[in-house]
């Protein structure tokens, strides 16, 4: 039995230990705003913020995570006024098929959570973990620029 | 999943609760006016009802290319109505409604749909316009539509649409049907944000992929990874003492059918779960033995000898073959040249999954698919079940490219739910995307020249994938122009073809493009001013390629986005340090669309610094989601020029996810200039044209920058080293 707390609910799991939280997610809890793409880290749709720090769901095995604060993209997408991060995405049109842009926006509202004003190299380090098939990436630069911008 | 059930099933909490939503939808707050809810629908692309709620029928997928967004600014526009005002469903698979115009590729959304649309908005508009002219004893030419409403010139006198119902449903439509003028559109022209911009914001976008039914178990399966290889046994124990691994199961294949779209499903073995990743650890688990077929020994270098020996006696099928072997006898001079690339897989973001529910005498699917209509059909030939027992409900997809127009994935899904009888949903890991896929084919290109004894060239010669070109010719330039039987595999294919953006336009392209090239270089002539003038001694050519009609080639329409990228990009002026320029134009159906690549190689590393790109896509319905198109297809394209292959050993594919197949990121994304060209003409597609274009550009550009000539993709370093 795992206790996790996401998006400040407490939920009691009676799954695998070793289960990741992308599926927990996914599968059980209807937080389907965290997509599956790869499952061994490497492309960043499924990134949550783990006590504030962007981490990739599909390599979290639940029991690593009792105690911790954990929230996912339906935390901000169930606020009443939007994050300036989601209010940029939609001005800038950036998003094509949007699968992956879940897990940008999370990388991106931690990146600018840390640094407020982010320069090219900023958000190059933070954002070169999350591939874009679609080639939406000079708009999601600009978007994190707009955020910072009316953030 | 449908929005008039959903409506009425907000209404109902609305009474339910009591409160303020029922009176502020159904004002005389009685249960019974909801059956005398007039619900009017002209034709298959709009719906309009008596509370004013419009929702237009989306035939096309949505994979993210945006033209579902276009075809609303379309509906709009012609209506007389409000965008945001618009409700969106997307019309599950159907050929009696749409033929297959349903199925979405070869960038021909719009491009098929912009007339047909019109048509039916127009009509549906007039309809309206005659209702209220009969309503108020007016003339039709007094009034016109905006917003929802019929409103009186000249006047503030205006009714919504929906209080127009009772006379329009019984109005014959007029003879006449005017389409409105470019200059009364209020969208079309418009950068309009896509339609799914803030779902998609909230992580609230429903991809087949997020479905959950009642009662639904969760499929993986182990594919055979080699193409026509065959299931021997298995061995389950492992897998079946994995938690929440519910039974395990031998899938049988499908054949591939003669039109490749469909069958072709590998054998393999299924893994039944309680959830996703419990499907996942018990495919793991397992132990197959496989007798891996006619395949196990081969690899691409196998590819390349048939390749060799179809060129061999290819017989030549082009028309203009005599002035061709003309230029040939007169020549001093062969230039020879052969491109190669290499398989690819489209890696869509969202992995290729289905939903079905087989309950014996129908089925239902949940899939984003590129073709819903064509996906029907087949599911309709592997059950035995009517097409109207079938129903492919289509929501939009997490990226197609081309692969989401094969059915293959979908008949895995109903395979599974026909047999344990329950819903099923099968999703690909990303391993079984990489590894056990279908792919963009390995190609050679093979071009040779006719040179004067000045080097300037009188003909050309060519065997590769591109063949008839009495019914299709993307060949822009007024060389003569041999084109022989279309090159293929003896042994048929190692790995089993999906459409990938673009399809064989990229090996054509990259051939094309890097071959002018080089004769622009043997003529001692400017690589960009060598195409200009080759595009002023050719002719317009009209395509008899049918039933998509309208693929006319005009070599000035492609000469134009030439010259004015070579002023947005600076072509001939100096540049930074190390940065050098490369070009390549390219006609895309009736899309034609011109690069210049600003790269740098140092220590054989290849930078890509800069791309500027001119298209001309006809009339840009929405500009922003144009520079999107292109923006992404070079994003594409330069994953395919600078790192990804498909590589095949002993049959099987060797690379097994993103580690290996690793595609563009963030920091290696150049900057992307894009400029559309402004024209009149009938919207043509933008999702594909800027694809072939970029390799080429990019290798043009090293060449410039080495005086190497790589006539390979992904560059490899070694290659420039040296």
């Amino acid at each position: 039995m795992a206790i996790l707390s996401i998006n400040g609910k407490r939920y009691e799991l009676d799954l695998p230990d070793n289960m990741p939280l992308l599926w927990v997610l996914r599968d059980y809890l209807k937080l389907t705003g965290t997509k599956y793409g790869c499952g061994i880290g490497q492309c960043g749709a499924c990134t949550i913020h783990l006590e504030g720090e962007p981490m990739r769901s599909c390599t979290l095995p639940i029991s690593a995570l009792e105690g911790k604060k954990i929230t996912t993209i339906e935390h901000y997408a169930d606020k009443k006024v939007l994050h300036p991060v989601q209010k940029a995405w939609i001005e800038e049109d950036v998003a094509q098929c949007g699968y992956c842009q879940s897990g940008q926006i999370m990388g991106a509202i931690a990146l600018l959570d840390k640094k407020g004003r982010p320069n090219d190299e900023d958000i190059y380090n933070a954002m070169s973990g999350h591939l874009c098939r679609c080639g939406t990436y000079l708009r999601i630069k600009k978007a994190i620029k707009t955020a910072a911008q009316n953030g | 999943m449908d929005s008039i059930n959903r409506r009425h099933f907000l209404k109902i909490s609305g009474i339910s609760g009591g409160g303020l939503l029922l009176s502020a939808m159904i004002p005389f707050g009685c249960v019974t006016e909801e059956k005398e809810l007039i619900d009017w629908e002209p034709n298959f692309f709009i719906r309009i009802q008596s509370d004013n709620q419009i929702t237009f029928s989306c035939s096309q997928s949505e994979m993210g290319q945006g033209t579902s967004t276009g075809l609303a600014m379309i509906m709009a526009d012609e209506l007389g109505a409000k965008l945001e005002d618009l409700k969106f469903v997307f019309a599950p698979g159907s050929e009696e409604k749409f033929q297959h115009l349903q199925d979405t590729g070869g960038s021909n959304g719009l491009r098929m749909m912009y007339q047909p649309l019109r048509e039916a908005a127009a009509t549906t508009r007039e309809i309206l316009i005659e209702a209220a002219a009969q309503k108020w004893g007016l003339p039709k030419s007094n009034l016109y539509a905006e917003d929802g409403m019929v409103k009186e010139k000249g006047s503030d006198r205006l009714i919504p649409f929906g209080e127009l119902l009772e006379v329009a449903q019984n109005l014959s439509a007029p003879s006449e049907i005017p389409l409105k003028d470019k200059s009364d559109f209020k969208y079309i022209g418009q950068s309009v944000r896509s339609q799914k911009s803030k779902q998609i914001a909230l992580g609230r976008l429903p991809y087949s992929i997020d479905v959950k039914l009642p009662g639904m178990v969760y499929a993986a399966i182990q594919r055979c990874p080699v193409w026509k290889g065959s299931l021997i046994s298995f061995d389950d124990s492992e897998a079946r003492k994995i938690p929440g691994v519910i039974d395990v199961i031998a899938m049988e294949g499908t054949e591939l059918q003669a039109m490749d779209y469909k069958g072709g499903v590998r054998p393999g073995v299924a893994v039944i779960a309680e959830n996703t990743w419990a499907a996942f650890e018990g495919k793991k688990a397992l132990n197959i033995e496989w007798n891996l077929g006619p395949n196990a020994q081969k690899s691409e270098s196998d590819l390349k000898k048939e390749l060799e020996e179809s060129k061999t006696n290819n017989s030549i099928v082009s028309f203009d073959f005599k002035e061709g072997q003309a230029s040939f006898s007169k020549g001093k001079k062969i230039l020879e040249a052969s491109y190669e690339s290499p398989f690819q897989v489209n890696a869509c973001m969202e992995p290729l999954n289905a939903v079905a529910d087989h309950n014996g005498y129908k089925v239902e699917i949940w899939s984003g698919t590129q073709a819903p209509s064509l996906t029907r059909e087949r599911i309709s030939e592997l059950t035995k079940l009517p097409p109207a027992a079938i129903t492919v409900h289509n929501p939009p997809s997490g990226g197609g490219f081309g692969r989401r127009f094969f059915v293959d994935f979908v008949e895995e899904a109903v395979i599974l739910s026909r047999q344990l009888k329950r819903p099923v949903k099968v999703t690909w890991s990303r391993e079984d995307t990489i590894a056990t896929n279908k792919y963009h084919p390995y190609r050679v290109e093979y071009w040779s020249a006719a040179l004067d004894s000045e080097n300037q060239p009188l003909g050309l010669s060519y065997h590769g994938v591109v063949s008839r070109p009495g019914g299709y010719r993307p060949y822009p330039y007024g060389l003569p122009m041999i084109f022989h039987n279309r090159l293929d595999y003896k042994e048929g294919n190692l790995l089993p073809r999906a459409s990938w953006r673009s399809v064989f336009a990229h090996p054509w392209g990259l051939g094309m493009e890097c071959f002018i090239d080089e004769l622009a270089f043997e003529a001692g002539q400017d690589p960009l001013q060598f195409r200009l003038d080759l595009l002023d001694k050719s002719e317009v050519f009209l395509q008899k390629r049918l039933p998509y009609v309208g693929d006319d080639l005009y070599p000035q329409k492609l000469k134009r986005t030439l010259e004015m990228v070579g002023e947005k990009a600076g072509w001939g002026k100096s540049k930074e340090d190390n940065v050098y320029q490369g070009v390549s134009a390219f006609a895309y159906n009736t899309s034609y669309c011109s690069q210049i690549a600003d790269v740098s190689v140092v220590e054989g590393k290849v930078k890509v610094h800069k791309v500027t790109a001119v298209i001309d896509c006809g009339l840009a319905i929405n500009p922003s989601q144009v520079k999107s198109q292109v923006e992404g297809s070079i994003i594409w394209g330069l994953s395919a020029t600078l790192k990804d292959a498909i590589q095949v050993s002993n049959g099987a594919v060797l690379q097994k996810n993103f580690h290996d197949y690793d595609l563009l990121r963030i920091r290696e994304c150049p900057e992307i200039e894009v400029f559309i060209v402004d024209s009149d003409d009938p919207p043509s597609g933008t999702g594909e044209p800027a694809v072939p274009g970029i390799a080429p550009a990019v290798l043009n550009a090293v060449f410039a920058a080495t005086g190497k000539r790589i006539r390979k993709i992904p560059i490899a370093n070694e290659d420039l080293l040296g």
